[in-house]
């Protein structure tokens, strides 16, 4: 809400300036998000008086005028149509820095005196574009007659104008009045509200002027009728204001309904009664199939939970809304019927959200406006009616009030303020803070009385009138102390910590962790779905189950996603434009239709790695990332983790056919990884040959997770021998190892594969794979024997399970 | 020549050959030829047999006399030569140590990672237990358990993403939520934060993101005041940003706190002077908390009569942008290399 300076002060002099002013309410939640300082760059600009205004010799469209600004008497040449003698007008003197009236966009310039056709030209006299006030160019800006000549215009018109954020709860403050109340409440000075005479002494009107047959949604309507009205301009001042306040002037009868809503909180609205059926109004529910054409000019359907303004046959406003064009003020209106009025806050907000209509006025009656507001609110606007249009009057009021509301006791222990903030507060300067804010405090035996103001519906609880009077006191004595008493243990979350490890270990392999968004669309999916419309990676879903976003941001991308993999590919693919060579994860969840309320989200690490191995460098040996650099980096994690991998071959529509696995741990899937296929790398714009990519779900590794045990200390040296097994070509090196395995038996510590030979020395078809063992014995150092009798078995265990031969 | 003769010639030239004897080689093929097993001292004291018998216990010690002496000699000799070769061999072997080093294959945490990990630390020795919530909420928890029911306009506040469900389903649009499930499942003490994403629908720029990291706390207990909030915030902002930062409070409203406050700590660049990171002002906003409302807390059957608590919220992405200077939120989801590699070295 913008909240010129000069119009607040009006109401309370706080002795600050508009800077420390708006600190001191937003410390106190009033939050002044930006200050705009009205003629602040008006230097050389004075209120100046035309003396004369004479034709120019030389050019039909132009004028010389004599201006007076104090000891300055100047001769200007201007092409302003509206330029008269007698008039108060702003006079720039050479120097004065002013805005292009001709230039689409703000752009300051200097005034220099200068010669039109033959006549030197000494200053200007400027429109209200050229000042900042606004877009109007047609001509100059005409001041008040009562304006002082020769004072500089900023004292006459400069402002500041302070934009505060006012927060849902506020609707006391949504006023400039509102806001006036709090300064004079935080600055403890008096607050002076504007006049607003009561209007019980009018004739009352016909009997049906008002009807309210939905008192449940309208608590309060009061009508008052005036006729004699002229609509018209109105004046310079209120313009202006209005102007500053961001409100856009109509004609006088529309601006002083917006001027009162802006200085009370009170929407109010001006109904011509000419056009209203019998000059009536009825409050009611819309009937249905009842239509109305609203002041934005659309037509819209109503529905019988919608409250309307109607006259004797159809609807004429929104209740709480926006009016109709049918009754709307017109040149030609005479006499108008100005509602102030109350209408349910809910039915407001419901009303709005079924139409999508969100005014000046919803904004307001949604926070709960105070139904006493009402008669204050009709007084002023009537008063500057009556004042703005010289022979309008008051024909008739009628306030209707069938839900009367008065102000509320709420009663607290004293006690209540050192329980909540944790520092005493003395008694006097808490029943000071409350009664500055309106409340009407009263404290005996440490019980707090207080009585809230019907316009301080936030106000319901003890806590509440703690607050109040915490951010009156201000919360910078609070003293800092930590949470006393007895605390549960702290316990540390399992998948946290091993989400942790993992990726810890995944950057000790050389890869980036990287944050991605959730949501992801048809064209990232579809690689990813088989003929059966099943979706996803590691994790597969039915294609027509995928959560889906009614209002994503993007719109192509409005499925939440079930694999990291897609998001991990798009980042790669930028990231290539630059690198040589990617390694990124991504630890997060995949989200899985689960037939509760609430989605599956499990914890998955996606990893993708693509390009060249090594970095340039002098060290770099070329080659490019492949199914064995991500095995490696899947296996780290997996040892990190605390399980033992079987990789058993596998497809998926994404993976290259004859490279890719699925990883299982006991029966569970715990991992899926495998080169992706170069035409779904293409797709996602990724031109390295292989694109090796792996997705793991922590859940489950958590679930399978054995911890480290019976760790033994070794105290004899190991002996290493190596065995060359010679099996057919079709044997999976995974069967080959577990033979040797299980014929070495306990004694074998280790076992790595350290060379595959094809060629002459073997037969055709078949493989031969050297392994290096490693054997220790707790208790002793082995002996050659010991070792022979191993070899025999190993042998034979090989023959058996895998047709193998020993070699060497 | 008498046999003393003989060997005396035989030292006088063995020890001149080994004198010349350049290097290492060269010494090792003179001990071969007088001290090897067919070298002439050894071929000398093999024939000692055949000497007259009068003359052989002469010839024998003074030939076992000569082999001890050309050993030693020997012996000196390699030691030197040796010593020799092996400062030879190391000047030979100089690097320009100047040269790059060879790069261990590392990668880098996420700053977003990195944040949460160490706030989950310092709170844990706060007493706070860090727990997880679900991403996608009902509305129940997300809004109406909070005090933010839907025929009040705070729940504007909130730009919500919504899924689409036979019931309201949202993406969180904060961390909040799981205040209620935490306090439906325990009872109190209750100290806890709750990291992870939330989603608005908002536009992004520089400072806006529709995803982006939260950390709720939350402590409920008898006696806990706003008080305890300050310190506990002020606690926070000392181990993130030095031992001597100040937390202010500043009046704001977020439904489910009364009193409800934005918090920001003095700028560590200018000390609270005002400086250009902090506009001029000395403060920088770091999120809102307040004691919870007593809704709140009856929402999930405590008595707010005999339970007090507060609760915060933390933007971490914020937070890692003050630390680091990224001016940019969008940069944390761009996960653009360049980017990342910064955040290899400790925070
Ligand atoms: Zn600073």
């Amino acid at each position: 809400m913008r909240v010129p300076f000069r119009w607040l002060s009006e109401f309370v002099d706080t002795g600050l300036t508009p800077r420390e002013l708006a600190h001191r309410l937003t410390m106190a939640g009033l939050e002044a998000e930006k200050i705009e300082e009205i003629g602040a760059g008006w230097d050389k600009v004075f209120v100046g008086h035309v003396d004369r205004v004479e034709r120019h010799p030389g050019a039909d469209r132009l004028v010389l005028a004599t201006v007076r600004a104090g000891e300055h008497c100047l001769t200007v040449v201007t092409g302003a149509p509206n330029i008269a003698a007698g008039q108060k007008v702003a006079l720039a003197l050479a120097g004065a820095r002013l805005f292009d009236g001709h230039s689409e966009t703000p752009t300051l310039k200097t005034l220099k005196p200068g010669t039109i056709r033959g006549v030197r030209s000494e200053g200007m006299v400027c429109s209200e574009k050229e000042l900042g006030l606004s877009d109007e160019h047609e001509g100059i800006m005409v001041l008040e007659a009562e304006a002082p000549g020769g004072v500089p215009l900023a004292d006459w018109l400069g402002d500041t104008v302070i934009e505060f954020e006012i927060t849902p709860n506020l609707v006391h403050a949504f006023s400039i009045l509102g806001i006036a109340r709090e300064a004079a409440a935080l600055t403890d000075q008096p607050l002076h509200p504007p006049d607003a005479p009561n209007l019980t002494a009018a004739p009352a009107g016909p009997a049906n002027l008002v009807e309210i047959e939905a008192p449940d949604l309208c608590p309060r309507y009061s009508a008052t009728v005036i006729d004699g009205i002229t609509v018209g301009p109105s004046p310079e001042w209120m313009r202006r204001r209005l102007e500053l306040a961001g409100v856009r002037s109509i004609n006088n009868v529309v601006d002083v309904t917006n001027y009162v809503m802006l200085e009370w909180g009170q929407p109010l609205h001006a109904f011509d009664i000419d056009n209203l059926a019998e000059g009536r109004i009825v409050v009611r529910r819309a009937r249905p199939g009842e239509t109305i054409q609203s002041l934005d000019h659309q037509q819209r359907q109503l529905t019988p939970d919608m409250l309307v303004i109607a006259d004797a046959e159809r609807p004429v406003a929104i209740a709480g809304l926006m009016g109709g064009v049918a009754s709307e003020v017109t040149d030609e209106t005479t006499t108008i019927l100005l509602e102030a009025a109350n209408f349910d806050m809910k039915s407001v907000r419901a009303t709005g959200r079924a139409l999508k209509l969100r005014t000046d006025a919803s904004v307001r009656f949604e926070r709960g406006l105070d139904r006493n507001l009402v008669p204050d609110a009709a007084g002023r606007a009537t008063r500057l009616l009556l004042d703005i249009c010289p022979g309008s009057q008051v024909v008739a009021v009628k306030d209707v009030y069938p839900r009367l509301l008065l102000p509320h006791d709420l009663t607290m222990s004293f006690a209540e303020f050192e329980r909540l903030l944790g520092m005493r507060l003395s008694e006097s300067d808490v029943l000071g803070a409350l009664a500055r804010l309106g409340f009407a405090p009263h404290l005996a035996d440490d019980i707090l009385t207080v009585t809230v103001p019907t316009w301080r519906p936030d106000v319901t609880l003890p806590a509440d009138v703690v607050e109040e009077a915490a951010r009156v006191i201000g919360y910078d004595m609070l003293p800092a102390t930590l949470p006393s008493g007895e605390t549960a243990p702290v316990r540390r979350d399992p998948l946290h910590l091993l989400a942790q490890g993992v990726r810890r270990t995944l950057v000790g392999c050389g890869a980036f962790e990287t944050v991605n968004y959730v949501a992801v669309g048809e064209a990232q999916v579809r690689p990813f779905t088989d003929a059966a419309n099943q979706q996803g990676f590691l994790h597969r879903i039915d294609g027509a189950a995928a959560i889906r976003l009614r209002n994503p941001l993007h719109g192509d991308r409005p499925l939440l996603r079930t694999t990291l993999i897609p998001s991990l590919l798009e980042i790669a693919a930028s990231n290539l434009k630059h690198e040589t060579g990617v390694r990124l994860f991504e630890i997060a969840r995949a989200y899985l239709p689960s037939g509760d309320v609430l989605p599956d989200e499990r914890m998955v690490v996606g990893i993708v790695i693509a390009g060249q191995r090594e970095p340039v460098g002098r060290f770099a040996e070329p080659g490019a990332l492949d199914f064995f650099d991500l095995k490696g980096t899947v296996e780290a994690v997996l040892t990190r983790a605390g399980v033992e991998p079987r990789f058993v071959p596998t497809t998926h529509p994404a993976l290259h056919p004859g490279r890719a696995a699925v990883v299982l741990v006991g029966d569970s899937e715990v991992a899926l990884l495998g080169e992706l296929r170069p035409d779904v790398a293409a797709a996602f714009g990724i031109e390295a040959d292989r694109v090796p990519v792996a997705e793991i779900d922590l859940d489950t590794l958590l679930e399978l997770a054995e911890p480290v045990s019976g760790v033994r200390v070794a105290r004899f040296l190991p002996a290493e021998q190596d065995f060359a097994i010679v099996v057919a070509e079709e044997i999976p090196a995974s069967d080959v190892e577990t033979a040797l395995r299980a014929g070495a038996g306990p004694l074998a510590s280790g076992v790595a594969l350290f060379d595959i030979y094809r060629g002459p020395q073997i037969p055709q078809g078949r493989k031969s794979l050297a392994y290096r063992v490693t054997f220790t014995a707790p208790d002793r150092a082995l002996t050659d024997a010991e070792l022979e009798r191993v070899r025999d078995r190993i042998a034979k265990v090989l023959k058996q399970r895998v047709g193998g031969e020993l070699r060497i | 020549m008498s046999v003393q003769e003989q060997l005396d010639e035989l030292r006088d030239r063995a020890q001149g050959e080994l004198d010349d004897a350049a290097d290492l080689a060269a010494a090792l093929a003179w001990e071969k030829a007088h001290l090897g097993p067919k070298g002439d001292v050894t071929l000398f004291l093999r024939g000692v047999g055949s000497l007259p018998t009068e003359d052989r216990p002469l010839a024998g010690r003074a030939g076992n006399a000569l082999k001890i002496v050309l050993a030693d000699l020997f012996e000196q000799r390699r030691a030197t030569l040796a010593a020799h070769d092996l400062e030879q061999r190391l000047a030979a072997d100089a690097i320009d140590v100047t040269l790059p080093g060879r790069p261990p294959s590392l990668g880098a945490e996420h700053p977003v990672s990195q944040m949460i990990d160490e706030l989950s630390d310092i709170f844990a020795l706060l007493g706070f237990q860090t727990v997880f919530g679900p991403e996608v909420e009902t509305a129940r928890y997300n809004f109406d358990l909070l005090n933010i029911p839907a025929d009040h306009p705070a729940r504007d506040v909130w730009d919500t993403i919504h899924v689409e469900s036979p019931g309201e389903l949202v993406l969180r649009t904060h961390t909040s939520p799981m205040q209620a499930r935490v306090m439906e499942t325990t009872q109190p003490p209750v100290r806890v934060v709750v990291p992870g994403r939330v989603y608005r629908y908002e536009a992004q720029d520089a400072s806006h993101e529709w995803m982006f990291h939260q950390l709720e706390g939350l402590a409920v207990d008898r006696h806990i005041t706003m008080a305890d909030l300050k310190g506990t915030l002020t606690e926070l902002a000392r181990q993130l940003f030095g031992p001597s930062r100040r937390i202010r409070f500043r009046c704001d409203f977020f439904p489910f706190v009364e009193p409800g406050v934005d918090f920001a700590v003095d700028c560590a660049l200018c000390n609270g002077k005002g400086c250009r990171v902090c506009k001029g002002t000395g403060w920088l906003e770091m999120g809102g908390a307040g004691m919870v409302h007593p809704r709140v807390l009856e929402g999930v059957g405590y008595d707010p009569a005999r339970y007090s608590g507060f609760a915060f919220g933390l933007g971490i992405e914020r937070l890692a942008m003050m630390r680091s200077g990224v001016d940019d939120v969008r940069a944390f989801a761009g996960n653009d290399l360049r980017f990342l590699r910064q955040f290899a070295r400790a925070a």
